[in-house]
């Protein structure tokens, strides 16, 4: 009987000593929060990392998207800059009635010109 | 009153050279149906010997297809300070330019030619579509051009 009650108490006392620092361990670690706070809390708070994130893969879709959406606006800037820039253009003339005819010795100092589309 | 007179005659001699220095000249270019977009024309004068004088008028406000009247563009480098106040819309197929400007008597009767460039886009270039003399006989004569202009005349 005294045999017994020392195996029992020596058994009873390994056990608690493997057991509680592995159980307080355990409770430091994994703090028990509700999976909607996880999720809330982003990426950087998930217990695990996922091997493929949702979030990253629209980042770079979108980068895609607007680096193709950039290329394709410096590509119609670039078609315009040539059009209007190529080889140092000279301005669009002023219309006409906007200032006086040049001065070429064509024309008299009278009315200004008219102009009529049919 | 013969001071009068006197006066009446000076100011009459000094007024009258500066009214017959220049006339209204009106200037119609009609085009042929092409099927195209408007077509820019460049209307200018050459002298006798073929020397650029100066323009008289530019139907079309955008000076990156200047290049296209050849040799508008070739007198003038593409100046468009040669064109400033004498510029107005390009004109369509089928359609009829009336320019009325007031040009200098001197125009007239002394070997100056008139020439049109045209150009449409995405067509060919048509320099010296037509070139006709400037003479007071020659007024209100059509002439055939030889690309997009059906006829141009002018009238004094």
């Amino acid at each position: 009987m005294k045999t017994t009650l020392a195996v029992l108490i020596a058994s009873t006392a390994l056990t608690a000593a493997i057991a509680l620092p592995a159980w307080s361990a355990i409770q430091d670690r994994a703090e028990t929060r509700p999976i909607t706070a996880i999720l809330e809390a982003g990426p950087d708070a998930q217990p695990v990392i996922l091997a493929s994130n949702d979030d990253d893969d629209d980042d770079n879709d979108n980068r895609r998207r607007s680096e193709r959406n950039n290329d394709d606006d410096d590509d119609d800037d670039d078609d315009e800059d040539d059009d209007d820039n190529r080889g140092a253009r000279a301005p669009n003339p002023a219309p006409a009635g906007t200032v006086a005819p040049p001065a070429n010795g064509l024309f008299g100092n009278g009315a200004p010109p008219k102009v009529q589309m049919n | 009153m013969k001071s009068l007179l006197a006066t009446l005659a000076l100011t009459t001699a000094l007024t009258f050279p500066g009214l017959a220095m220049a006339r209204p000249v009106t200037l119609t270019t009609t085009l042929t149906n092409y099927g195209g977009d408007g077509a820019y024309l460049a209307l200018y004068v050459k002298d006798a010997s073929g020397a650029y004088m100066g323009s008289l008028w530019m139907a079309g406000g955008k000076s990156k297809y200047y290049e296209h009247l050849t040799d508008w563009y070739r007198a003038t480098s593409g100046d468009t300070a040669q064109i400033n106040g004498i510029t107005g819309a390009s004109v369509g197929a089928g359609r009829s330019l009336e320019i009325t400007l007031d040009l200098a008597d001197t125009l007239f009767d002394a070997g100056y030619t008139l020439h049109v460039d045209a150009a449409v886009e995405n067509m060919r270039d048509s320099p010296n579509e037509v070139a006709v003399p400037l003479t007071t006989d020659g007024a209100g004569t059509p002439v055939k051009g030889r690309r997009y202009i059906a006829n141009f005349a002018y009238k004094m």
